[in-house]
């Protein structure tokens, strides 16, 4: 009888069903859109933080087994977070004297790669150097391209009065190497007042050969939360799995100091925590702009209702003069609810399926699958905005008065 | 002397400062027809709210096959009109978007569970074996009055409540109706309270209270068709 009563009451008062239908589609499309694209958002806004610079710095550890060495670079694009590790790049810094048509002055030389292609067996090839960790260098010029050019940052190069097309000599040790400028770098940092070369012919002129001063990896991380602030060596087999499997900065830079023998290994905070807090707020907008959406959607529903149970208050009257209980009238109304719910959870899946597709390719020119976790959200969201909004609307329901509303 | 269904002691019902029904006593044996007559506004429309458990006194007591309405909670109050009473309104009330059959239903639906044989069975002892399927607008004011009393019915209950129930027919409409009423009374022995102003449809009851200013102000025994 109750499936006799809700077909027919959906069959014969479709305005009102199909206007709490569109609310609950509304509601559900837009909350599968958001969280289908959060996931997304959130990857793309970490990769573009990457531009930031790197998030955790290797340098040898302390002591005489400190060290760190060129040949063990690959080993980082196979650690387990391998494919969070966006870039690296060594460095290997010495003091030299440079001679220019300025004459001779005391700097830094900095060997590093600027855009090698790297191999590593079972992995896909790469691209690793600064041209990767630093992107927002800015070259008058163009990057080195063989090992007889380097970059000049621009407050050394208006020192030694050099530009693209100089030629500059280093000498240390009683060795000395002409490289030719191709680019000058502005970069707004102590980069500036350094000469990049390429890393192998640097550890040639200071005689330090495989030999690093420190690595920059650029890493793909989740924002710190308290679990992730906990001091490992403190943590329980348990929750050193959660931890070590989880993307914090902490647990990415312990996987390459793994990897790197007698490095070790830091967050760069500064970095790491700004890109923390920028993500923690976008998902934090996110979820609220899903929460408003269903709110917004609850109240639609809420206000379609209480219009239509206004008409029907006759109806429910003599429902409760038939003898009807506050649960058999809340169950004929829910049941409605319900249905009509589970009709705008599935449909407000599909179109948050699509809407996600359609904003992922406008603001991020990619395609988004939407998980399958968010039907099943989908409907819950349905059914929550439907209950929500339908719970001042039952109230007044089950208020009605019959003797008021059928007299005469 | 047959059993009291209906008994009421200083009932009482007041709506602020206005008193609707003032202290009423009265007795209903079990099978009899009383009618209530009155002018608008003289308190027998809130009688039968008070008898149908739709409305709470505001002193005084009623009880109904033994029952204290006064001491019911809202639930206990649905339970009793399931169970006990039937109604019949002017306004005949029926669900629009339901057929005939379904609106009978219904009321199955709310005692117990729907029996579509039973149903069928209860139009057809009104006269409406024929309009099932069809749903209140395509039924004639008498044929949907009918509908209500099917209704009223299905359930059994041991006292029917009608709230001028021929206010809305024609005379042949009436006539047919209150025969109906009669008919099914002889047949199941339940009690009917009936509110009207019609002289004529007062007739067919077996005794007629007049109500004047929510005071019971005289009695009759009528003959009964």
């Amino acid at each position: 009888m109750l499936i006799r009563i809700l077909k027919s009451s959906f069959l014969k008062r479709p305005k009102p069903v199909l206007l709490v239908l569109l609310s609950i589609v509304m509601g559900s499309a837009v909350a599968t859109a958001f969280l289908g694209i959060s996931g997304e958002l959130s990857h793309k806004m970490a990769l573009e933080l990457r531009s930031y610079g790197a998030n955790i710095v290797l340098e040898p550890a302390a002591g005489e087994a400190g060290s760190l060495k060129s040949d063990d670079l690959p080993k980082i694009k196979t650690i387990f977070w391998k494919h969070n590790i966006v870039g690296f790049a060594p460095y290997l810094f010495g003091q030299v004297d440079f001679g220019s048509a300025a004459g001779r002055q005391r700097g830094v030389v900095a060997g590093t790669w600027f855009g090698r292609p790297l191999q590593v067996p079972g992995e896909p090839d790469s691209i690793q150097g600064v041209k990767v960790t630093a992107p927002w260098w800015e070259l008058d010029g163009r990057w080195p391209e063989t090992p007889d050019e380097a970059v000049i940052g621009a407050a050394l190069a208006k020192r030694l009065k050099v530009a693209p097309g100089s030629d500059i000599t280093a000498a240390a040790a009683g060795k000395s190497r002409t490289f030719h400028i191709v680019g000058v770098a502005s970069t707004g940092g102590f980069e500036e007042e350094q000469l990049f070369a390429p890393l192998a012919e640097v550890q040639t002129l200071l005689n330090k050969p495989g030999q690093l001063s420190r690595v920059l990896v650029s890493a793909l991380t989740v924002p710190m939360d308290d679990f992730g602030r906990k001091n490992p060596s403190r943590m329980t087999r348990e929750e050193y799995e959660k931890w070590y499997c989880t993307a914090y900065v902490t647990s990415v830079a312990k996987g390459v100091e793994e990897v790197m023998g007698g490095s070790r290994a830091k967050p760069i905070w500064q970095i790491a925590s700004a890109e923390g807090a920028l993500l923690k707020k976008l998902e934090s907008l996110m979820l609220l702009l899903t929460v408003l959406a269903l709110f917004s959607a609850a109240c639609a529903v809420s206000s379609s209702l209480m219009a239509a149970m206004a008409k029907r208050s006759p109806e429910i009257a003599l429902m409760k003069t038939m003898g009807a209980d506050r649960f058999q009238i809340a169950a004929i109304f829910l049941g409605e609810t319900l249905v009509i719910s589970l009709l705008g959870g599935l449909l407000g899946y599909l179109a948050g399926d699509r809407l996600a597709v359609v904003i992922s390719r406008t603001v991020f020119d990619s395609t988004v699958t939407s998980p399958l976790w968010l039907f099943p959200t989908a409907i819950g969201a349905a059914l929550v905005v439907a209950l929500a909004g339908s719970a001042a609307p039952l109230k007044r329901a089950l208020a009605v008065e019959p003797v008021r509303v059928l007299k005469g | 002397m047959a059993a009291a269904i209906i008994e009421t002691s200083q009932l009482t019902r007041s709506y602020g400062d206005i008193c609707a029904l003032k202290p009423l006593d009265l007795c209903v044996p079990e099978g009899e027809w009383l009618t209530v007559m009155g002018h608008s506004g003289s308190g027998k429309s809130t009688l039968l709210n008070l008898l149908g458990g739709l409305d709470r006194p505001t002193g005084g007591s009623i009880s109904v096959r033994g029952t204290d309405l006064a001491t019911l909670s809202e639930d206990g109050l649905a339970r009793f009109r399931r169970d006990c009473v039937g109604i019949i309104f002017q306004q005949h009330h029926l669900i629009p978007y339901l057929t005939a059959l379904e609106n009978v239903m219904m009321s199955q639906y709310f005692h117990s569970v729907p029996d579509e044989a039973e149903a069928r069975h209860a139009l057809e002892r009104v006269g409406l074996g024929h309009r099932l399927k069809n749903r209140p607008g395509e039924l004639s004011g008498g044929e949907q009055q009918r509908v209500c009393i099917a209704r009223a019915i299905i359930n059994s209950p041991r006292l029917l409540l009608g709230d001028e129930p021929t206010g809305n027919l024609d005379h042949k409409s009436t006539t047919m109706v209150m025969e109906l009423l009669r008919d099914l009374r002889d047949e199941d022995r339940f009690s009917i309270v009936m509110v009207t102003h019609n002289q004529e449809v007062a007739a067919w009851g077996d005794r007629t209270i007049h109500m004047d200013d929510g005071c019971l102000v005289r009695e009759e025994r009528t003959k009964g068709c």
